[in-house]
């Protein structure tokens, strides 16, 4: 039994659940960023215990730096005076929390069935199956990602571009 | 030139197309003597082919090309060129270009004068092709058009009431006519697999006597219709709506006697369906005698006309009904030709007048229009029957051949209507043209016609003078008697007026109608001329018979009564099933489809949130679905 | 390494994954919503990642399909933040249950 790996494993998962909870229900959006980004912070932890590293390494670059980013200059941006807006729910709450629950339950039912194979790995981390994969079968979704990626540049920015005459 | 038999409908055909196309803007006044020489060609056409059939050939089928051909049902666009159709043809074109030509005076300060002369012709065209047609349904196609222009001209004037309702009823009249024809010639078809003459007339033994008498009365009701006979006639008065020309040509001459062509050519049919023939007689002698009785008290001299004209069509089918198919068609010629006069006489006094017609006002005209005058007085005469006029001749061989065929009744009727005939024709030529001038303001300002309108009244005359010499002399055995007789008789089928000609007999019977004839003339005259006994006196005595004619038998009132108030309500009563039934119907099913609508449109909240959660939920839904599935809990 | 059942890593992806779908039928705050988002977006790699290292076979396909969601869930932030930039920019508001001019 590996000791330290299940007391990792325990700390990873109350952050990942407790900052999930926190985010949604703490009144401040700020801190709801920020305990957004420690939320994946502990996902990154968690692959690495997994032995994904670089999955782990990706996830921190994307996440913790650019999307926790993208998000407070959306906070930045949408400033709503005094009232704690973070802190309102939606009208549809109760049913929302009712049908969430209903289905969440048989689902966690079912993910606690799985068996583990107990496949032994070879060392090494992910690195080289990984971009050996990436760049060897799956090279053209790559690229078309890629493309993916161009176009929503594009678009946010035309979304958000102001017509010559709102400026004046 | 009876290879070429179809330039005569040819032509005022393409009268029409370039009045109808060019009249209004560019021809103008033009249209008429367009027309009218179109028309003149055809004449000359129809004479050309006349003589031909005269020097030898004797029938000819010109066919211009398959019209129909589907299995067993062959109908061709040909024409039957034979001694009765080349009568026809003669007699209509050349009557038609005299009217043609008259109009041309009578029209003159008309507005819609370009439209008349593309109607006009048009109508020419349609009853050549029903004339010329070698097959019943051909026929029907002129018979059609012939009912079509007849409507369109009756209602000219349709920016009044009077002529646009009595163009409506004549077509609807004619229309109950052309469904009898209709089911003669469907039942021709089924019966004997043609609808061709020809065909149908040689293999007349086919059908049962019961068969026969059935298609013969459907035909005769479309003749009934189409030549104002009992009881479809009314429409031929208030016809006379229309311009004097019209009535002429269409109601004298032409289209009326559509239905007597009709039977003429159907006789081998008639002839082999006795009962038929009977009632084609009964009918034919009952109107003649109905109408006369009506043109006793009428005020209206185109009304007078258009009552005469009715009974010597009923004489036309009294003597198709006593077998004498060959009487029918000589009075048909003679009389396009005295009766057609007389129609354009009393235009061209109405047009002298300025537009009167109540013969009440008139009075002393023949000072002021004297070739009006005498040629209306030579009509008259023939009309009354006298010797040597033309309706002598082809009246007196009808009521002769009704005593000599058998019919002593009919005779009499004859005889008696012919006197009523005499009575009223002498009544309406004194009163309009004799005595004192009742209105001096009309007597003042009255006026003799143009000669573009006088001079057909004088070409007419002559007709009427001495068309009937030239065609039916000497009786049975003149020159029209011969010329017609291998058409009324074919196959074996003898005409039955192919008996023995005793001179004796016909001199008899012939000066019982002079008499006759003679006696309403000088009746008339005592009346009007010398108010022996007082005309007015005599309608007070005649008390409620005097009203029952003036009423015109009431018959329109009770058709309108029975008939057209029925169908009104008819109307009314699918009306209000259409609104309500099928329109809510369809109106109910809209306000489903917005109400369902409605109740729908409610989950567009327009809440994104709202959206995410139906996506929860159906998420739920196939995770349940799942579970039962795999459970066993669902079936299957 | 094989100490964590794999049983483990799904139930708190699921617990996570449920935690967002939560939060974005519930907050009004169309930033929130967004960030509620992203965390089921982790849950998922973090399921992707935990099948691929312990079920899967010797490339990483799980990984690379992780690859992808990275790349989906960046473009996806910055449109949505865009989109939701300019509803703000209408009207200032990012409150959901007021953005409802397609009623009907």
């Amino acid at each position: 039994m590996d000791v330290v790996g299940l007391l990792i494993f325990g700390a990873l998962a109350i952050g990942i659940v407790g900052a999930g909870l926190a985010v949604v229900f703490v009144d401040r959006i700020t801190a709801a960023a920020l305990l957004m980004a420690f939320t994946f912070l502990c996902n990154a932890g968690m692959f690495l215990l997994l032995g994904a590293e670089t999955i782990a390494a990706f996830q921190v670059l994307i996440y913790v730096g650019a999307i926790t980013v993208l998000i407070l200059y959306g906070v930045m941006f949408t400033p709503q005076g005094d009232r704690p807006y973070a802190l309102f729910f939606q009208k549809q709450t109760p049913l929302a929390g009712f049908l969430v629950a209903a289905v969440a339950a048989p689902v966690l039912a079912l993910a606690l069935t799985f068996r583990d194979p107990g496949i032994a790995r070879e060392g090494g981390g992910d690195l080289q199956p990984l971009i050996t994969s990436i760049f060897g079968d799956y090279a053209v979704p790559f690229e078309l990602a890629s493309v993916l990626l161009l176009a929503a540049m594009v678009g946010a920015i035309v979304l958000v571009k102001r017509d010559e005459e709102d400026a004046k | 030139m009876i290879d070429r038999v179809w330039l005569i409908p040819a032509l005022p055909l393409a009268a029409f197309l370039v009045n109808g196309l060019f009249g209004r803007r560019w021809l103008g006044r033009w249209t008429g003597p367009l027309a009218a020489s179109a028309l003149g060609l055809s004449a000359v056409g129809a004479t050309l082919v006349f003589l031909e059939v005269l020097g030898g050939r004797a029938q000819s089928v010109v066919t211009l090309y398959r019209w129909i051909g589907v299995g067993d049902f062959r109908v061709d666009v040909a024409a039957l060129v034979d001694p009765l159709s080349s009568v026809m043809l003669l007699v209509v074109t050349v009557v038609s270009f005299l009217v043609h030509v008259y109009a041309i005076g009578y029209m003159e300060h008309d507005h819609g004068l370009p439209r008349f002369f593309t109607w006009l012709p048009l109508f020419v065209f349609a009853m050549l092709v029903l004339v010329l047609a070698d097959n019943y349904l051909l026929m029907f196609v002129g018979w059609e058009g012939v009912g079509l222009c007849s409507y369109l001209l009756i209602g000219f004037w349709f920016e009044r009431n009077e002529p646009a309702m009595a163009a409506k009823k004549a077509f609807v009249m004619n229309r109950i006519g052309d469904w009898g024809f209709t089911i003669g010639m469907i039942a021709t078809f089924l019966v004997f697999g043609s609808m061709n003459f020809r065909e149908v007339f040689e293999h007349v033994d086919i059908a049962s006597q019961g068969v026969l008498v059935l298609i013969c009365l459907a035909f005769f009701l479309g003749a009934a219709g189409k030549s104002a006979q009992l009881p479809l006639h009314s429409w031929l008065p208030d016809a006379m709506e229309g311009p004097t020309p019209v009535s002429a040509l269409i109601h004298a001459a032409t289209m009326v006697t559509a239905g007597v062509y009709l039977v003429a050519r159907s006789t081998p049919l008639f002839q082999a369906a006795g009962p038929a023939l009977a009632i084609v007689g009964a009918v034919g002698a009952l109107t003649a005698i109905f109408a006369a009785t009506i043109a006793l008290v009428q005020f209206d001299i185109k009304r007078v006309m258009a009552y005469s004209t009715v009974s010597q069509l009923g004489y036309m089918f009294l003597a198709l009904g006593v077998g004498a198919p060959v009487a029918a068609i000589f009075h048909l010629a003679t009389h396009a030709f005295f009766k057609a006069l007389l129609f354009l006489g009393s235009g061209s006094v109405i047009h002298g007048v300025g537009g009167e017609q109540d013969m009440r006002k008139m009075g002393g005209l023949r000072r002021k229009m004297p070739v009006t005058y005498w040629t209306m007085l030579l009509a008259g005469g023939a009309l009354a029957a006298l010797p040597p006029l033309a309706g002598f001749w082809s009246k007196d061989e009808i009521v002769g051949a009704a005593f000599t065929n058998g019919y002593p009744l009919l005779w009499a009727v004859g005889v008696f209507t012919g006197a009523l005939t005499a009575f009223y024709v002498t009544r309406a030529l004194w009163m309009t043209f004799h005595g004192q001038p009742r209105d001096r303001h009309l007597y003042d300002h009255a006026h003799e016609s143009p000669a573009i309108m006088t001079v057909p009244l004088v070409a007419l005359a002559v007709g009427s003078a001495g068309v009937g010499v030239a065609l039916g002399f000497p009786p049975e055995g003149g020159f029209i008697h011969r010329f017609l007789a291998p058409v009324v008789e074919v196959a074996g089928h003898t005409a039955p007026e192919h008996v023995a000609v005793e001179y004796g007999p016909i001199l008899a019977l012939a000066a019982v109608s002079v008499v006759a004839g003679l006696v309403g003339i000088g009746v008339g005259l005592s009346m009007y001329a010398r108010h022996r006994p007082d005309p007015s006196a005599v309608a007070r005595a005649a008390g409620g018979l005097y009203t029952v004619l003036v009423n015109r038998y009431w018959v329109d009132e009770l058709y309108d009564h029975r008939f057209v108030d029925a169908a009104k309500a008819f109307a009314g009563a699918t009306w209000a099933f259409d609104i309500h039934v099928i329109d809510g119907l369809v109106d109910r099913l809209g306000w489903v489809a917005t109400g369902a609508a409605s109740l729908l449109r409610r989950t567009q909240t327009g809440v994104v949130g709202n959206y995410a959660l139906s996506v929860m939920a159906g998420l739920l839904a196939v995770l349940a679905l799942y579970g039962g599935l795999a459970t066993g809990v669902i079936g299957r | 390494m094989t100490a964590v059942p794999l049983p483990a890593f799904i139930a708190v992806s699921t617990l996570l994954f449920f935690i967002g779908a939560a939060g974005v039928l519930m907050k009004r705050n169309a930033v929130v919503i967004l960030m509620c988002v992203e965390l089921m977006l982790n849950a998922a790699n973090l399921a992707l990642v935990a099948f691929s290292r312990r079920y899967g076979s010797v490339d990483e396909r799980g990984s690379v399909f992780v690859v992808f969601v990275f790349v989906i869930a960046a473009a996806e932030v910055a449109v949505g933040l865009a989109i939701v930039l300019s509803a703000y920019r209408n009207r200032p508001t990012v409150d959901v249950d007021e953005l409802h001019q397609l009623k009907g």
